[in-house]
């Protein structure tokens, strides 16, 4: 159906093996997966289905216990821990459920952060910063620190520190799991702007169906098996959004319509 | 962490206490030895000088006790006997005589009667109202021997060349009423009062005195040409005894008196100095390897606190470490952030360290290394005082002060305690599982 070269990410007989007191426990089992560049992809399952196993899988955090991801065109399987660090820099952005943000950095400072390291300059750095908390609508709150946001702000600087090397696909593990239905949908737009705007790779871990059928591409996990069926999701954005007031279009990252004004 | 930071300081002040404590120790004792030197050297000379001494006394006259030649005649009415002082010349011509002082003594006509208080009782007592020394005052002899009362309170000492003026006694002053520049008759005769000095006390009832030119003294009395006692010195200490015999051979008049014992006396006190010198070196390196532990110990102890604080903070920030590694943090990232806590931490205390150690440097040096203050005050002091010792009291207090130098090397030190001590903690926080970290709570 699509060119190898479009094939952001692929993963394949990926099994997963964990010891727990002497027992063996499967977390995952065979799975083939194949995510697309500008693919929004979110997986769904029941607690302890292997979701976060997998997604730290393909974020590089944890290696299988057999088979490969192959994340760009590189078995990162292979690659040495010592420098499995560049991968997860540069090629891969995640998101938590519990946003993570370092708590005695402010806003800009936690969007900079993975940018540490890399051969940007101190304002070059701060200038992408800047860009892109603006994208996520927080442009007035460069300078708070996490306990000054509200946990949707909070996910936002998540999202935006995510995007800061420019990576290959965006890896969020439950990021709405915290987050009251409002602020969730706030985020779960946000995520879907990205993905048609920017053309950003996404790949959703959720339990929240809402969340999920929000993607281009619903898979199902059940005991570490990817199942067979597989839904097209009522991708966000094929709808134009409308306010609910005036009936005028408004963009996803609108906490307020532009033109009467409503809390949205 | 603030506390943290305190107890760190605590620990560098007392490691930069310490050196600046024995810097201290160092000192003083070296100063002590200066002091003990010179305090040697002088009674070298003292030695030399008693041991080349023979005393001739007229056999039934007044002793007085060398050292203090206008000092005390003792105390009571024996009958006073003179000998011509063309004696002295002969004497002078005896081999291996180097000098003779001739010194002339006798109590004065009037005698009072005074009641003494003791605890056995009141004792109504007659002696004479004050004696009169004649001192040889060539000025050879006054710059070679101790002749002159040494504490003159007021006015001055006789000189060369004093005629017809006295030295007094301070309690014969208080007892007469008579001051510097006052006129005293003896025996018809006017001297005028040029000094008043304080005698050595010696005993209970102080011998009222007038000091003046021999002559005066030789004259006043009516003893012209006679003298009380001879002052012989010899050329060597060996040649004190054939002196000796030969004096007693030749003029049984005089008695004489040589000072073996003394001689034994100072160089027993000699050799207490040394001693005590050596104790007090030795003491120092005792101080010096006392401190070397205490300072290991310091080290150990600065360098635990650093290690545990870290693996402390290492352990509350796993998730920290997590979330850092998830977002492509490598090892060494990792590992140099807590690096650079663990040294700025120390570095901190180092700052508190160096600030208590400026202040309570002194006192922290003296609980630590208990010898840097009873070194000089109580030790040393007190064992000095011996009998006509020429009075050196040698005391160094040891006073720890901070000098920027070291300072500097508690920074450095501070430094490298702060890289050793989380080394260990940075090391494991940066091989951490970023998946097993994320979970920690």
């Amino acid at each position: 159906m699509s060119d190898m070269s479009e094939l952001v990410l692929k993963t394949e007989k990926l099994d997963k093996v964990y010891k727990l007191g002497g027992r063996q426990v499967r977390a995952l089992s065979d799975v083939n997966l194949q995510v697309k560049k500008g693919d929004f992809i979110s997986i769904m399952g029941p607690s302890g289905s292997g979701k976060t196993t997998l997604l730290n899988m393909l974020g590089c955090l944890d290696k299988p216990t057999y088979g490969k991801v192959i994340l760009d065109g590189i078995d990162v399987t292979k690659v040495p821990e010592k420098r499995l660090f560049k991968v997860r820099k540069y090629r891969v952005g995640f998101v938590f459920q519990t946003f993570n943000l370092m708590p005695y950095l402010n806003a800009v400072e936690n969007v900079e952060l993975p940018m540490e390291g890399t051969k940007k300059s101190g304002d070059e750095k701060r200038k992408r910063a800047r860009e892109l908390l603006k994208m996520v609508g927080l442009s007035e709150r460069e300078k708070h620190r996490p306990h000054r946001l509200s946990a949707g702000e909070q996910q936002r600087v998540a999202i935006a520190r995510a995007l800061a090397n420019n990576p290959a696909m965006v890896l969020a593990d439950e990021p709405t799991g915290n987050l009251d239905s409002k602020t969730g949908y706030e985020i779960v737009r946000l995520l879907g702007t990205l993905n048609i705007d920017q053309g950003t790779t996404i790949v959703v871990v959720t339990h929240d169906s809402h969340m999920a059928s929000r993607a281009g591409r619903m898979l199902f996990l059940s005991d570490g098996r990817l199942l067979a069926k597989e839904k097209q999701g009522t991708h966000l954005m094929e709808k134009a959004l409308t306010c609910p007031n005036c009936g005028r279009e408004i963009q996803p990252v609108d906490t307020f319509c532009p033109r009467c004004g409503r809390k949205l | 962490m603030l506390l943290v930071v305190i107890a760190l300081g605590f620990s560098m002040a007392i490691m930069i206490s310490i050196p600046s404590g024995i810097m201290a120790n160092q000192e003083a004792t070296q100063n002590l030895t200066e002091n003990f030197n010179s305090t040697i050297t002088d009674m070298q000379e003292e030695i030399n000088k008693t041991a080349t001494l023979i005393e001739c006394q007229t056999s039934s006259g007044q002793g007085f006790p060398s050292g203090a030649p206008t000092g005390m005649p003792r105390f009571g009415s024996r009958q006073e006997v003179f000998v011509n002082e063309t004696i002295g010349d002969e004497i002078r011509s005896i081999e291996g005589v180097k000098d003779v002082v001739p010194f002339f003594q006798k109590s004065s006509n009037e005698t009072t009667s005074e009641t003494m208080n003791t605890p056995r009782g009141s004792f109504t007592i007659s002696r004479p109202l004050y004696t009169i020394t004649g001192v040889c005052l060539n000025s050879s002899f006054i710059d070679s021997y101790s002749i002159l009362p040494t504490n003159v309170t007021s006015g001055r000492n006789l000189r060369d060349g004093d005629t017809g003026v006295l030295l007094m006694s301070s309690n014969l002053s208080d007892y007469s009423g008579v001051g510097v520049g006052g006129i005293m008759t003896i025996n018809g005769e006017s001297f005028t009062v040029v000094g008043i000095y304080e005698p050595t006390s010696q005993g209970r009832i102080e011998t009222r005195m007038v000091c003046m030119n021999i002559t005066d003294a030789q004259t006043v009395t009516g003893q012209i040409g006679n003298v009380s006692r001879f002052d012989v010195y010899a050329e060597d200490a060996s040649y004190v005894d054939e002196i000796a015999d030969v004096i007693t051979a030749t003029y049984s008049e005089l008695s004489v008196t040589t000072y073996k014992d003394r001689l034994t006396q100072l160089q027993n006190m000699q050799d207490m100095y040394n001693e005590t010198l050596k104790n007090a070196e030795s003491t120092l390196s005792q101080t010096q390897s006392v401190a070397f532990q205490e300072i290991v110990i310091a080290v150990v102890a600065s360098s635990l606190i650093v290690l545990f604080t870290m693996l402390y903070t290492v352990r509350e920030r796993t998730k920290e470490i997590g979330i850092l590694k998830a977002i492509g943090f490598s090892n060494w990232n990792v590992m140099s952030q807590f690096l650079l806590e663990g040294i700025f931490m120390s570095l901190m205390a180092g700052v508190v360290g160096v600030a208590i150690g400026s202040v309570a440097a002194p006192t922290l040096s003296s609980l630590l290394l208990p010898h840097v203050t009873m070194f000089g005050t109580q030790r040393l002091a007190g064992s000095f005082q011996g009998p006509g010792n020429p009075g050196v009291t040698a005391s160094q207090t040891a006073t720890a002060t901070l000098d920027p130098q070291l300072m500097l090397l508690a920074f450095g030190v501070a430094v490298l305690l702060g890289a050793l001590g989380s080394l260990y903690p940075a090391w494991r926080a940066s091989r951490t599982s970023p998946m097993e970290a994320l979970r920690y709570e």
